[in-house]
């Protein structure tokens, strides 16, 4: 144990970055939560008007459920692809099948992709002009053309394969991890004992996999909360507000409508989410230490 | 079932997959090397009759994609090398020694990584431009480099901690000081681990659009992924073609990049996902 305050030199230039481009400015996110201020006006007195009407907007409950709905169907989609992906290359390693390294790669080249370019990306895909690709598929193949982004329901779905096809890297190498970690004893018993494949996966894989797969779906909420730049280049948030979710309201309301009260008491609801997620998160990796 | 059953249906499962992976890039590039007027025909054409690079000269040369993709280059390589700089020390203390107010330090570290650079940005384009100091790139390369730290941080201290101590300590019988021991003996043995932390800091740098669409708006500033959703806003159906070669040339750099340092990123993904 150093008791030398020197030891916090190490720490300078991290506290000095992380003071100046992240701690302040939160703080100062809080205080402009509670005042009048535009984003080119400064502040002239204090109060909850911006709380009070960014939270009694109307707009604010139409958000939320956009953010809890694409949240949820994303978190669950990302793992669920991930969780697939991730076994089949370990089924496939384990028999020294073909390819596997070339599916790995392909999954993990969507992650290395611009949000923008994402979104851009399936605009063009999702197109519903009669030359869009998948709707000119469906027409060669006879199907009926399917209004994918000005129908404010599919526009949402649309949006989470957007999200779900960038992201399943993610998952994907978490639980290839996990799942290599498994002890193989456990398999082998299970076969001896007889155990179908299914049955191995529900009693052996899923409790094995149960820590990672906890971490995991923190870590994709707070990612799938943070971000808006897919949906941005998408939908634009729209049609109407179908998609537009909490972080691209935020961004619209402070950038648009230079509305920095507003859009700051909005910002603290975010950042307040994600900091609760973290202390579940941290949580969860102490008691997984602990054990 | 047999297990060469299961070895059929992994085939299947595995090439549907990559199908459905894949796809969306292939459009990309097929609609980049049509003509107007093979992109009104849809997906019949899916392999172009009459391919042309027209759409790639006409970006890179007519419209300054070339500049976006070096204004793109600057900017993350500049905020990841940065990133790396900072966090490298704090690592190594992290890792060699131990002392109180070691543990909260290094959670206050990773929860600084959760925080939307949304929530961040507000004040900073206040504080920026009562400073003067908006439409530039030293502002910009300066938040990539914080976007960057945390994660470099628990990444580099993960590499340090495989470092036996046996080799410093040697080293420190021979009588190197605390910083030579650093600089000569475990910097070079943890390359690995700043390489990989100094590439996940530029993949990230590459698909930023909040920061620098926010701090900078002169067009011959901006990095790519902020030219592409601008072009795509001036765009119609009869340039979907450029669209297409304007995101390919987008995306291209990073997936070279991903391609030939595939082993590091995974490697660096897993530490991440693993400890923090």
């Amino acid at each position: 144990m150093i008791r030398d305050r020197r030891v916090w030199l190490w720490f300078a230039p991290v506290m000095l970055v992380l003071g100046g481009v992240y701690l302040v400015p939160v703080a100062d996110v809080i205080r402009f939560s509670f005042s009048d201020a535009t984003l080119l006006r400064p502040v002239t007195g204090y109060g909850l008007d911006g709380y009070r009407a960014a939270y009694n907007d109307d707009s604010l409950g139409v958000v939320l459920r956009n953010t809890g709905l694409f949240t949820l169907l994303s978190v669950i989609s990302l793992q669920a692809m991930g969780l697939a992906i991730a076994l089949l290359l370990v089924r496939g390693d384990r028999r020294r099948l073909y390819g596997m390294g070339a599916l790995r790669t392909i999954v993990l080249a969507a992650w290395v992709i611009p949000g923008i370019a994402n979104g851009l990306i399936w605009q063009m895909l999702f197109s519903e002009a009669p030359f869009g690709a998948i709707n000119s598929t469906l027409r060669l193949i006879g199907l009926a053309p399917v209004a994918w982004l000005s129908d404010p329901g599919n526009a949402m779905i649309s949006a989470v394969i957007a999200n779900v096809w960038q992201g399943s890297a993610f998952s994907m190498i978490v639980f290839y991890a996990a799942r290599r970690a498994v002890d193989p004893v456990l398999y082998e018993a299970a076969s001896v004992d007889g155990a179908s494949p299914v049955a191995q996966f529900i009693f052996i894989t899923i409790p094995q996999m149960r820590g990672a797969l906890l971490v995991n779906s923190i870590l994709v909420t707070i990612q799938t909360l943070n971000t808006f730049d897919t949906i941005l280049a998408l939908t634009g948030g729209g049609p109407g507000r179908a998609t537009e979710v909490l972080s691209l309201n935020i961004f619209n309301r402070v950038f648009y409508s230079y509305d920095l009260g507003g859009g700051s008491a909005l910002a603290v609801l975010l950042l307040a989410i994600s900091m609760a997620l973290t202390v579940i998160y941290l949580l969860v990796l102490m008691r997984k230490g602990a054990r | 079932m047999t297990p060469r059953m299961g070895d059929r249906l992994t085939y299947v499962a595995g090439i549907i997959l990559a199908a459905l992976f894949l796809m969306p890039l292939l459009w990309l590039v097929s609609l980049s090397l049509r003509t107007p007027a093979e992109v009104y025909l849809g997906a019949a054409r899916f392999i172009p009759e009459a391919p042309t690079l027209d759409n790639f000269r006409l970006i890179l040369t007519d419209r300054a994609f070339g500049t976006y993709l070096w204004n793109a280059v600057k900017l993350c390589a500049l905020g990841a090398l940065g990133a790396v700089i900072v966090a490298t020390p704090a690592a190594y203390a992290a890792s060699r020694f131990s002392f109180r107010g070691k543990g909260p330090v290094m959670v206050g570290i990773l929860m600084v990584q959760m925080i939307s650079p949304l929530v961040v940005i507000i004040p900073l384009y206040r504080y920026l431009d009562r400073l003067g100091m908006l439409e530039s790139h030293l502002s910009v390369i300066a938040v990539y480099m914080a976007i960057g730290v945390p994660l470099s941080v628990w990444l580099i201290k993960v590499g340090f901690d495989t470092i036996p101590k046996a080799l410093e300590e040697a080293a420190a019988i021979d009588g190197c000081t605390q910083f030579e021991i650093l600089w000569r003996i475990t910097l070079p043995l943890a390359a690995p681990a700043l390489a990989s932390a100094f590439i996940l800091n530029m993949i990230m740098g590459w698909s930023q659009f909040l920061v620098p669409f926010i701090l900078l708006t002169r067009d011959g500033q901006l990095p790519i992924a902020v030219a592409i959703y601008n072009f795509a806003g001036s765009s119609s159906a009869s340039t979907t073609q450029l669209l297409a070669a304007a995101c390919l040339v987008a995306v291209v750099p990073a997936l070279a990049a991903f391609l030939a340092l595939q082993r590091l990123i995974v490697r660096a993904i897993m530490a991440g996902a693993v400890k923090g």
